[in-house]
């Protein structure tokens, strides 16, 4: 589609070791224009979270459906290496997928209606899941299907259980998508901003309830969001993406303690803070760009203070800069360039 | 000081079922609801998904009406106008919605969108108005060649934006802004809410500001009434509130709203229950299924909102008084480390050459 893409250097490798999924250099786009996902990097690994931030458009939604093979028709992906547990899913055929999705990866969706099968009671739907993936009966599936709903905090859960979606609320419902994404013990929950539409106190429960889980279950947890808050309460790595590709990827203690792109600076400044009362909040001024729009240089070197030249020509490849900190920008750290 | 708004005693519940196989039910959605907001303030109201946040502001507007209260805007009773009263009162007090997609009408263009309450009011001669949705377009940071185009063609904070220059067009002295950011990205809603704090600086604009994000209602806020179950549990001015809540519910709040602080959730008391169901007629305090601090006189009687302190705010709290002390927000840029701010540093000074630093922290200098 893209013709041939550049292998990762070496040394990247060695990231991948403890990893149950692996993805190198995935590219998503439409046959004939350009990439809308760019060339992008994640190692998923048990017991750990990552999240993966940006603004709405830079792919985070996309990126999330390729690693399932869920991507809208007419969208394809092309990687260097998309490996679960070592694994190529890449080629894999629908059958073979469908035995991996809901079984050893599961999804979660912002709006879970779309996810639920609305004449279905959510009791019928979790113990399918069991009867599918685990060849239970329906004695046991219907056992181990109160044993996570419980797990999950949904009180009431034997009543629940013979619910239909339309009968919950919305927090509820979140929380029965969770449970039959879980309930087959994936070894790997990919979470598209599974809390945005819901209260913040929903929102604080259900990550607690992923956080106690993915240590329970050893499970390795994709979770897309925006809010960066979010991100400093729950990550273990941040990979921060804009306009398609990975412009900063590093440990949370990192990203937050030693912040080094532009736009990660940026998002950071726009936050509203206890010490901000009074002063207008920093805003970063236009817009991503869509993918038919990007230059050959950085791409966020339009809306970038900082950007000179070779900024506008070269792409700056995504270098470490620091042990595990990835970073995508000719100038950083930028005091080394600004007196 | 006389107030711009003056809400009293306003309740609202709706009845459901008594058909033949089910009894009447009373949802109680607004149980005596009452506040006042002075010129150029802004009024937050807070609470969870089915407090009666977007009840209350539909009420102000005269969308919706009350079983009981009253509301006093600018001393002319609301609930008594007649419709060509609304119609003048819709002059002064203009309502932002969420989703800006759903407020404007996507066959209409931009410009015909802002121009309608200019001519349906005759705020202008006609030949005047095309220059005056311009201006709107101005003051909200867009182009006069946008007033072309069609809502689909815009961004959503450029749609939310477009919103608040029609809202702008009649010149509204109070704004009800029912969560104008919480869809936007947050460069995004960092434009909107710097735009919103603007108006209010530049033409006096007051607002009643619904949200769930406690982070934006502390930057944006003067005053805050906390909601649950449509009554107001904690009221007053937003430091006092913010800083040194006195009601459990105001605490679990900001205990549930994330802060940037790296692994904070972890030290913080975790969110217990759910909100109340509005058909829940028992006397106790509402929220005594969810309180830590719940002792047996809260199952005796509902807590009602009084003074609790020498402050000017109101607690609805048995034990509002003897709560230990709490510090929930603790986000300031002096809790980051050196690098974060030192970088952060680095990019004010790039954005803004000239002005020297706003960080009230500063210590990145040394
Ligand atoms: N089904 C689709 N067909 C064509 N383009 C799409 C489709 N879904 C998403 N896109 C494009 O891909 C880009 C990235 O979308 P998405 O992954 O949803 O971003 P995010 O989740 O970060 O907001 C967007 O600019 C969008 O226009
Ligand atoms: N027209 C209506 N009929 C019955 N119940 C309603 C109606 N409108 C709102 N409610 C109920 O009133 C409560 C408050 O709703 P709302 O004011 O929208 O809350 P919020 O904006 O805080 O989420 C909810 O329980 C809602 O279900
Ligand atoms: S490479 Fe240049 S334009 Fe891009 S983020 Fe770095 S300084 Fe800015
Ligand atoms: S009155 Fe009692 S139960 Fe209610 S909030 Fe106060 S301490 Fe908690
Ligand atoms: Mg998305
Ligand atoms: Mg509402």
């Amino acid at each position: 589609m893209w013709g041939a893409l550049k292998h990762m250097p070496d040394e990247r490798k060695g990231i991948n070791v403890a990893s149950v999924l692996a993805v190198r250099g995935l590219t998503i786009g439409m046959p004939d224009s350009p990439p809308i996902v760019d060339k992008v990097d994640l190692d998923l690994r048990p017991g750990c979270i990552t999240c993966l931030v940006g603004e709405s458009g830079s792919g985070k939604s996309l990126t999330a459906l390729s690693l399932m093979r869920l991507l809208p028709p007419g969208i394809g992906l092309q990687a260097d290496m998309l490996e679960l547990d070592g694994e190529d899913l890449r080629e894999l055929d629908d059958a073979r997928m469908n035995v991996i999705r809901g079984d050893r990866m599961a999804m979660v969706f912002q709006e879970p209606m779309t996810a639920l099968n609305p004449v279905m009671t959510v009791g019928e739907q979790i113990t399918e899941a069991l009867r599918v993936h685990k060849g239970m009966d329906q004695a046991s599936a219907d056992i181990a299907a109160l044993d996570m709903f419980r797990q999950v905090q949904i009180p009431a859960a034997e009543t629940r259980l013979n619910a239909y979606p339309h009968q919950l609320s919305g927090g509820m419902r979140q929380r029965v998508m969770i449970a039959i994404a879980l309930v087959c013990r994936p070894s790997v929950l990919i979470a598209d901003e599974p809390t945005t539409a819901l209260d913040v106190t929903i929102q604080s429960q259900i990550l607690r309830l992923i956080d106690a889980l993915r240590v329970e279950l050893g499970m390795a947890v994709l979770l897309i969001t925006h809010n960066l808050s979010l991100v400093a309460e729950i990550a273990d790595e941040v990979v921060v993406m804009y306009a398609g590709r990975i412009v900063e990827r590093a440990p949370r203690d990192a990203l937050f303690g030693d912040p080094m792109h532009p736009y990660t600076l940026a998002l950071f400044a726009a936050m509203p803070r206890a010490d901000g009362r009074g002063h207008p909040l920093a805003t970063i001024g236009g817009q991503v760009p869509s993918h038919g729009e990007r230059l050959s240089g950085c791409r966020f070197a339009a809306r970038c203070p900082f950007a000179e030249a070779r900024c506008m020509e070269t792409y700056p490849t995504l270098r470490e800069i620091r042990q595990g900190h990835w970073i995508s920008c000719w100038r950083a750290p930028l005091e080394d360039h600004v007196s | 000081m006389t107030h711009l708004l003056v809400v009293d005693g306003l309740s609202k519940t709706y009845t459901s079922g008594g058909g033949l196989f089910s009894r009447l039910k009373t949802a109680r959605v607004v149980s005596n609801v009452s506040f006042k907001l002075a010129r150029g303030d802004v009024f937050a109201l807070v609470g969870e998904s089915g407090s009666g946040k977007t009840t209350i502001g539909r009420m102000l507007l005269g969308l919706i009406d009350p079983d009981a209260g009253s509301i006093r805007f600018d001393d002319i009773d609301v609930l008594a106008l007649d419709a060509a009263g609304l119609r003048r009162l819709r002059r002064r007090v203009q309502i932002i919605f969420q989703d800006p997609f759903g407020s404007l009408d996507p066959r209409v263009t931009v410009g015909q969108a802002i121009a309608e309450p200019i001519i349906l009011h005759g705020l202008r001669p006609a030949g005047e108005v095309q220059a005056r949705v311009s201006e709107l377009l101005a003051l909200v940071g867009l182009e006069t060649a946008h007033a072309e185009r069609y809502p689909h063609e815009f961004s959503g904070g450029q749609r939310q934006r477009i919103a608040i220059a029609r809202a702008l067009a009649v010149e509204p002295e109070l704004i009800v802004c029912d969560e104008p950011v919480s869809a936007l990205d947050l460069s995004i809603q960092a434009q909107v809410i710097n735009l919103l704090t603007e108006l209010r600086a530049k033409l006096g604009v007051s607002y009643v500001f619904i949200s769930h994000d406690m982070a934006v209602v502390r930057h944006i806020a003067t005053h805050i009434g906390v909601l649950y179950g449509g009554r107001l549990v904690e009221t007053g001015p937003s430091e006092t509130v913010l800083g040194d809540p006195r009601h459990p519910y105001t605490r679990m709040l900001l205990a549930a709203t994330p802060s940037p602080v790296p692994g904070s959730m972890r030290s913080r008391e975790p969110v217990i229950g759910e909100p109340p169901s509005p058909f829940d007629d028992s006397a106790h305090c509402w929220f005594a299924s969810r309180c830590s601090h719940r002792t047996s006189v809260c199952m005796e009687g509902e807590p009602l909102l009084r003074q609790v302190d020498p402050s000017l705010r109101l607690a609805a709290c048995h034990h509002a008084e003897t709560l230990p002390t709490a510090t929930p927000f603790d986000d300031g840029e002096d809790r980051m480390t050196a690098a974060y701010r030192l970088r952060l540093d680095i990019l004010r000074k790039a954005r803004s050459p000239d002005i020297p630093q706003q960080t009230s922290s500063g210590s990145a200098h040394g």
